[in-house]
């Protein structure tokens, strides 16, 4: 058994808000992931599901609990975790090539070694011939390509993918899922990707944790055993995979009827 | 017609021509000694333009607000930029700002002048006080925008929170900041024609109301000409400079001048 890379032990998060009161984001979860995996987290909106993304990258702190990554406390963000957000965030006083360089040169790297890098991550998510165009030039999936790349381009251990491809139209969200696996595939870096898309969790993890509405918990851990590289067309029509679909969405539908 | 608004230049001319027909009409019906008509005050431009005691004048008037402006600027863009960056910073500003806003600045001149005489440093700091708010105000608002994710991408790179503020906050806010020091510009001017009024040694303010006092109305309405093209000149400049540092952004809304 490989050692887990992430352990994630008591984690909850509460919101002290004068309006509202307090306000439980987050309740009493505990995840460990393996080194290399792909793991994803599904759930209703407002379950909590980024908010344990952030926790994790360092971004928001735990109100309990603790997270190890290499058995050393997360306290902030650090550049072995690397976060890829629905908004991009990109930098927009910056070029493609500019943002994409932008971790590179804070490490350290000479103008030219990071301007090599960078131009190398181009390549790998197809935006070699747009490095001298601004963000506000390009469109939304262009966008996250490039902000895949700038969070590549320092080489962290662990993607933090929060919703990543939401705002994007359907024919894009599916392309640039198969170049996420694509790219993953090459060095199978640890990833926790945050979505409430089914097949899209299911398409892309080898595990899935379906959380409950808020306050979030883990209701239940799917193990996804589907062959890799994963092809959609070849998926759409594996009994396996259908399988996954079914059992998840019928377990989400039944939390939506006990809402009801 | 259509065609003709399309050369630049042309509607402004035209709208020249109109103030210039209009005050022309007026002058004959109204016919005071206060309202000449607008050829003699056009001849007297390129005599004060010549005399060299005027030129001496207005290069006076124009490194008063150059100082003051630039003064303004180093102070009010890192005040702002931190209110928006931490709540501290803003309670504590915030209340203090809006008190001093709608007071007219000059007209704390005479106040300014007990305690640094009638010399260049009350000029200066009546600029200064003019020129301040509007660009605390707009920094405060632009820093305030910022994305977080923006941020917290910064700092998984391995930025310090001085680091987000100077190479994050800043060039994020900008395009707003930018709109605040343009709003600045021209109240640079008015602060710095109104402050030599009340303290008369030399200046364009000098100019303009010693004639007023002579009744040399020719020279008065000259003045007025040539503050209104020092104004236009300065927000063109001001204008091409904004644009060649801000081409990567969105273009900006039109802008109001806030209170002197």
């Amino acid at each position: 058994m490989a050692t887990d890379m992430i352990k994630i032990a008591g984690v909850s998060k509460v919101y002290d808000t004068t309006q509202r009161g307090r306000h439980v984001a987050l309740g009493d979860i505990s995840i460990d992931i393996a080194e290399g995996q792909f793991v994803s987290i599904l759930g209703p909106s407002g379950c909590g599901k980024s908010t344990l993304l952030y926790i994790l990258g360092g971004f928001v702190e735990a109100t309990t609990g603790q997270v190890l990554v290499n058995g050393q406390k997360v306290t902030g963000p650090g550049p072995d975790r690397g976060p890829v957000f629905q908004e991009f965030a990109l930098f927009p006083w910056k070029t493609v090539l500019g943002n994409v360089m932008y971790g590179p040169l804070q490490q350290g790297l000479s103008k030219e070694a990071a301007t090599a890098r960078a131009r190398e991550l181009l390549v790998l998510v197809h935006l070699q011939n747009y490095e001298g165009f601004y963000p506000k030039e390009l469109s939304g999936g262009m966008k996250q390509r490039v902000a895949l790349a700038r969070t590549l381009a320092y080489g962290p251990k662990i993607l933090l993918m929060d919703e990543p491809f939401g705002a994007l139209d359907a024919y894009t969200r599916t392309r640039l899922q198969n170049e996420l696996l694509d790219i993953w595939g090459r060095d199978r870096k640890t990833v926790m990707f945050v979505t409430h898309s089914v097949e899209e969790a299911v398409f892309l993890s080898d595990r899935v944790f379906v959380m409950t509405k808020s306050p979030g918990h883990i209701r239940k851990v799917f193990d996804i055993d589907l062959p890799r590289p994963r092809v959609r067309a070849e998926l759409l029509l594996d009994r396996r995979y259908q399988d996954y679909v079914i059992a998840i969405e019928r377990l989400m539908d039944e939390q939506i009827e006990e809402i009801a | 017609m259509a065609r003709l608004n399309a050369i630049p230049g042309v509607p402004v001319l035209i709208a020249c021509l109109a103030i210039l027909l209009i005050w022309d009409l007026l002058s004959r019906v109204v016919m005071v000694s206060g309202l000449p008509p607008p050829w003699g005050a056009l001849q007297e431009v390129p005599v004060i333009l010549t005399d060299k005691e005027s030129l001496v004048n207005i290069l006076a008037s124009l490194r008063r607000m150059s100082i003051g402006f630039s003064l303004a600027v180093a102070f009010a863009v890192p005040v702002g930029l931190l209110m928006g960056r931490s709540r501290l910073v803003a309670a504590f500003f915030n209340p203090l700002f809006m008190i001093i806003y709608p007071v007219p600045k000059a007209a704390l001149m005479p106040i300014i002048m007990l305690w640094l005489g009638v010399g260049e440093m009350s000029k200066i700091l009546v600029i200064f006080l003019g020129v301040s708010l509007p660009v605390i105000y707009h920094s405060y608002q632009g820093s305030k925008a910022v994305e977080e994710k923006m941020l917290w991408s910064a700092a998984a790179m391995g930025l310090g929170p001085m680091a987000r503020l100077l190479r994050v906050v800043f060039p994020a806010a900008l395009p707003e900041i930018m709109v605040g020091c343009r709003t600045g510009v021209v109240l640079a001017l008015i602060t710095m024609v109104t402050s030599e009024m009340i303290a008369r040694q030399t200046g364009i303010g000098n100019i303009f109301f010693n004639a007023l006092d002579m009744a040399q109305y020719d020279t008065v309405y000259a003045m007025i000409i040539v503050i209104g093209i020092l104004g236009f000149l300065c927000d063109w400049g001001f204008e091409a400079v904004r644009r060649m540092l801000l081409g990567w952004a969105a273009p900006v809304h039109d802008i109001a001048v806030g209170s002197a």
